[in-house]
């Protein structure tokens, strides 16, 4: 069946939710076209390619490849990754230095800047009409791209708003994860973790601000840790990192109510700003001097004070500034996507806090942790669940009525389901192509 | 019984208390300061400063145990089964600690929500004589696909 933007728009009400947004693949197509074809998508950090000739690849969409590279200047681009002439993917590795792209099948061979550099034989083309100088024969850049701050996100809309302005007050988080580092720069450090989830993209992206879950799905763990932690000598606990990670995942209901969630245009969202579960992780000395040092105590702590959960820049991209590390969403197809967990180094500070942050990407978001298998064990049965005709709709209803408009942005209670709202508001929009006529938040 | 015999030995019993499962003994096989890692990348050294898919020391290990049997760990309402071959066990000399390296290949079969799985890859023990038989003080599990994306893994392999 084809969907009219009347029939998209009926899927989705103030409070409630129909099925087929997570089960209908001609859905899915559309979101990869609107919603993912449209938004800026987060591509990877500039620190990924460092020196010229670098590149890292991946799609924009479920299938659109792109090469991220660094030109021989030191700039960086966004290109379609496709061969002007036949259309063969031209780098087919994820990533890697060359100092130049030459097509496996032909030899047209292209500048790190996209540009054609040569045709064998060209000759061929003499007095055909076929022009070697079109510009369409460069490998092709994306509409748009934009690097903030080393965080590099790409657009296949050419009437896109700019970066900072499609993120809104969203942005806050971003400066908050590098103003962390007392040289104000982050560099993607210690690898990559790719976890395949069995769901639809967006019962991942549901999970981050979801508040009523974390005491349920993760009590297991929690109750292990917290458990075992008591049977052992209080300094052998102080030294252990997981026994300030874990234990906050059983936070209680009033704690993340008062955490509060706060959402944005397009669907960005996050939860905390005074406080998260992140808030009560001990600072060390070191690593505090240094800030001291670089920004003096007031703005130390002002920037300290800012203590988000997860942040969402709808679709593609969380991120964690208080923990330093980011989740990448890559969809696949309508019931499966791709879940990246990158770490950050923040540039001056003592190696122990990149430790912290790659202890904390392997504790939480490995695919063999104690808490990301729960949480996907979760989606994993909504998936399966939604195929139930007992009924069409899930409800979105938590605190309905209560989210406070401020202009820039809606604020609510840590356990409503106002990023649930704000995510769905986003999609409408999206979907129904209703953004740059009205442009509603 | 020569060396390498006593080895392999190890070795297949270790692989049964896994596929058991009976992960109470298999701790036990750890020396108080064991670890268990298996890396993410290809010829990955390092456990601290680069991400991993597992890096358990005797109280992770401890914590997994437990949350392994809590009735309230959804992932784990899917009981999973695996069954672990183990070939080309060979020595390799003895690290700055004393301890005897062995290097073996390995491909286990695993079971977990209605799907099989295939894994296989290259194990690094590090192992303590201890009596006629020895303790781990460090095993290295090398998935051939460490770097692709994985589904949830809810067994030590």
């Amino acid at each position: 069946m084809t969907y009219s933007n009347e029939a998209i728009g009926k899927l989705v009400e103030p409070a409630r939710l129909h099925r087929n947004i997570y089960t209908k693949e001609e859905i899915f197509e559309l979101e990869m076209e609107r919603i993912w074809g449209k938004a800026w998508i987060f591509i990877g950090h500039d620190s990924q390619i460092p020196n010229p000739g670098d590149y890292y690849t991946t799609n924009i969409t479920h299938k659109i490849p792109v090469v991220m590279t660094r030109d021989r200047k030191g700039e960086v681009h966004v290109l379609h990754n496709r061969c002007a002439h036949k259309g063969a993917k031209l780098v087919d590795t994820s990533c890697g230095n060359a100092r130049a792209f030459r097509c496996c099948y032909h030899g047209w061979t292209f500048s790190t800047d996209g540009s054609l550099l040569k045709i064998p034989n060209e000759k061929g083309y003499d007095n055909t009409g076929f022009d070697v100088k079109d510009p369409m024969n460069n490998m092709q850049k994306v509409a748009q791209f934009e690097n903030y701050r080393g965080f590099v996100f790409a657009t296949l809309d050419a009437n896109a708003p700019d970066l900072k302005t499609w993120m809104g007050g969203a942005l806050d988080v971003f400066d908050n994860l590098c103003d962390r580092a007392p040289e104000g720069e982050v560099e993607a450090a210690g690898g990559v973790l790719r976890y395949e989830h069995d769901c639809n993209w967006k019962l991942f992206l549901e999970n981050l601000n979801d508040t009523m879950h974390p005491m349920v799905t993760h009590q297991s763990v929690v109750q292990a840790a917290e458990d075992y932690i008591a049977t052992l000598p209080a300094d052998a606990v102080s030294q252990r990192a997981e026994a300030e990670i874990i234990p906050p995942f059983g936070a209680s209901f009033e704690e993340f109510e008062n955490t509060g969630i706060t959402g944005f245009k397009y669907g960005h969202h996050y939860d905390g700003g005074k406080s998260s579960i992140h808030s009560n992780y001990s600072v060390l000395p070191a690593y505090e001097d240094a800030m001291i040092a670089a920004y003096g105590e007031e703005r130390t702590k002002e920037i300290f004070s800012f203590n988000t959960h997860n942040t969402l820049y709808y679709p593609s991209v969380t991120i964690k500034s208080a923990v330093q590390n980011i989740r990448v969403v890559r969809p696949v197809s309508v019931n499966k996507c791709i879940v990246e967990t990158w770490s950050f180094r923040l540039k001056g500070a003592p190696e122990e806090i990149l430790q912290r942050t790659l202890l904390y990407s392997r504790l939480i978001n490995s695919s063999a942790s104690m808490v990301g298998p729960d949480d996907l064990e979760g989606y994993m049965r909504i998936q399966d669940g939604l195929e139930s005709t007992g009924s069409d709709w899930i409800e979105m209803a938590r605190q309905f009525g209560s989210d406070k408009d401020e202009g820039d942005r809606i604020v609510g209670g840590g356990t409503s389901d106002l990023d649930m709202r704000t995510q769905y508001t986003a999609w409408r929009n999206y979907m129904t192509e209703a953004y740059g006529t009205e442009g509603e938040l | 019984m020569s060396d390498i015999k006593k080895i392999e030995t190890f070795l297949y019993d270790e692989a049964d208390l896994l596929d058991n499962p009976d992960l109470d003994s298999w701790m036990n096989l750890f020396s108080e300061d064991g670890t268990y890692w298996m890396p993410v990348k290809e010829d990955q050294e390092d456990a601290l400063n680069h991400v991993s898919i597992f890096y358990d020391d005797r109280v992770m290990m401890e914590v997994r145990r437990r949350n392994f049997v809590h009735p309230r760990a959804a992932s784990k309402d899917h009981k999973v089964r695996s069954s672990h071959i183990i070939s080309n066990v060979r020595t390799a000399g003895n690290n700055d600690k004393g301890d005897l390296i062995v290097t073996s290949n390995f491909q286990a079969l695993v079971f977990y929500r209605n799907e099989q799985r295939a894994f296989g890859g290259k194990y690094v023990h590090h192992l303590i004589s201890e009596g006629d038989s020895y303790k781990i003080r460090h095993k290295k599990v090398t998935l051939i696909n460490c770097d692709a994306p994985q589904k949830s893994l809810t067994v030590y392999l």
